[in-house]
């Protein structure tokens, strides 16, 4: 399995506001050209300036645990016999402001803790419907 | 103070839980506003606005014909989220009428989770892959309000030292008030603190009694002006302020960092006071809309009640259970324990507090708050005075 939440777990439909942060292979964060803002989700404006000169920056790729949660009761039928997994609110560095969700893997879900230092990780996965390659963004709990 | 419409008629359908109405969400719709307009001395031909919220399936121009108004000149719904948007009907409803763009209007909610998906159930989201706004959180399996409110509440009460109890408290205080109304779907099943600590966690830090139920069921009011309510048979009650909105960055995305973590109710309690020139303390009972127990705590303490740090304090002891509690609170047994008609049952319950007919009726009420659901921009409010 290369996916926390299983192979068979909902992916994300691709677009071109979503593309480069789920398939560059690093964390990826909308960035104004005109007067620098970070901000994520992505949107067509920027929210400091109203500028429309918007790139992708890749970003450190590591981060702090804001807040992360266990989820016991499965809400998808690929959950059920999953059990309980960690979801997490991570500040991204580098992008002041900016927020992304995601799961902390390679440990159990209860030793998660708030201000926990982390760095990304990718889940490698192919989209059977499309064939897009995707590289999904997790986290790692991180020792410095 | 406003003061220039008022409520002149509530309804209800029979609350079932969820998937348990042999009526479709349609009928159910028309009987609460019919009994809406039995309860107000009104002809249903008499009726001419409908406002809802979240609701795309009971359309007004269908209500209109099936209930044989007249003609229909206010229609409208605030944008976005769910319940949070409950007492912003009554604003709307305020405003047609004040205005003098119809002369009775209604606001309803109606919902039958047999005859459609469960709201908490995603099951509407998840018939696939996740679609661009859902993309950022539901491949990590962040797929329910549920999760999304656990997230803010645990930093919360990580920041501010808020125990497990506080949310015990809003869930108990819920159950014991349903007790004592015949309506609520969890009459007669009293909850204790043995058995909300022993039921299964949905997510960290919510245990299931932590979480509202899901019902089928529908409720109206009707709303006009003070001239027009002379004429009428029964109670009129005064709407003095009502509140709808969402601060700076909201309405993007939660999870960003300037309002993390955060129910986003300070500036609706700010409004409300500010336009009824009231205080927290001012308020004789509260309906807050509890879709979970931790929104409840952390809105309380953005519009003012208390501090977060004081806030196990000042909901311990059954500060909030009864008709006598030091704030009387969710008095009809709230979303938890009399029935999630996504708040709008509560603006109800606000109502008939004023009126004097309420199952758990505190004494001399003045003002009769209903704040809408907490966790979702943008947020509403509306305050009652006193019945005429």
């Amino acid at each position: 399995m290369t996916r926390y939440l299983g192979d068979d777990f909902l992916l994300p439909n691709l677009t071109p506001r979503n593309t480069p942060f789920f398939t560059a292979g690093s964390v990826q964060i909308q960035a104004c050209e005109d007067c620098g803002h970070a901000q994520h989700p992505p949107d067509d404006l920027c929210y400091a300036c109203q500028g429309t000169q918007l790139a992708f920056r890749g970003m450190p790729g590591t981060g702090r645990v804001e807040s992360a949660v266990v989820v016991h009761h499965p809400l998808h039928p690929a959950l059920v016999e999953r059990g309980p997994y960690v979801v997490a609110i991570i500040s991204v560095d580098g992008a002041p402001g900016c927020n992304v969700t995601g799961n902390v893997v390679g440990c159990a879900p209860e030793t998660v803790e708030i201000g926990a230092r982390v760095r990304a990780v990718f889940e490698e996965v192919e989209d059977p419907r499309s064939g897009e390659s995707l590289k999904i963004p997790q986290w790692e709990l991180a020792s410095d | 103070m406003h003061g220039e419409a008022v409520v002149v008629g509530v309804g209800e359908s029979v609350y079932y839980k969820h998937g348990g109405s042999p009526d479709s969400e349609f009928q159910l719709a028309c009987t609460a506003i019919r009994n809406a307009a039995q309860d107000a001395g009104l002809e249903l031909s008499q009726l001419d606005g409908l406002v809802s919220y979240m609701d795309t399936r009971n359309s007004p121009l269908r209500i209109a014909a099936a209930l044989g108004f007249d003609e229909l000149r206010w229609s409208a719904t605030p944008w976005a989220g769910g319940g949070n948007n409950s007492s912003a009907t009554l604003q709307f409803a305020d405003a047609a009428v004040s205005g003098g763009y119809a002369n009775y209007v209604v606001g309803f909610r109606a919902l039958a989770q047999g005859q459609f998906h469960r709201l908490g159930s995603g099951a509407g989201l998840m018939a696939g892959s996740a679609p661009e706004g859902l993309a950022w959180g539901m491949p990590y399996g962040l797929l329910s309000p549920a999760q999304e409110c656990a997230l803010h509440t645990k930093r919360w009460m990580h920041d501010h030292g808020v125990s497990q109890e506080a949310l015990a408290a809003i869930s108990l205080a819920c159950y014991a008030n349903a007790q004592r109304n015949p309506r609520a779907v969890r009459y007669g099943r009293p909850l204790t603190r043995e058995d909300y600590h022993a039921s299964r966690w949905i997510v960290e830090p919510f245990h299931l009694f932590d979480c509202c139920q899901e019902n089928d069921g529908a409720a109206a009011l009707i709303v006009t002006t003070p001239e027009r309510a002379r004429d009428l048979p029964g109670k009129a009650v005064p709407i003095l302020a009502t509140a709808q909105g969402l601060g700076p960055d909201i309405g993007a995305m939660a999870f960003q960092q300037r309002f993390f973590p955060g129910m986003y109710y300070e500036n609706v309690g700010r409004m409300i006071w500010e336009r009824a020139g009231v205080r927290p303390s001012d308020i004789d009972v509260l309906q807050l809309y509890e879709n979970f127990t931790g929104p409840v705590v952390m809105a309380l303490c953005e519009m003012g009640y208390c501090k977060p740090e004081e806030v196990d304090a000042f909901v311990a002891d059954g500060a909030l259970e009864g008709p006598d509690a030091r704030l009387p609170f969710n008095t009809s047994g709230g979303n938890l324990a009399e029935a999630y008609i996504h708040g709008l049952e509560m603006v109800v319950e606000a109502v008939r507090q004023s009126r004097g007919d309420s199952t758990c009726q505190v004494e001399a009420v003045d003002l009769s708050l209903a704040v809408g659901g907490p966790g979702y921009a943008p947020g509403s409010a509306v305050l009652f005075g006193p019945a005429y």
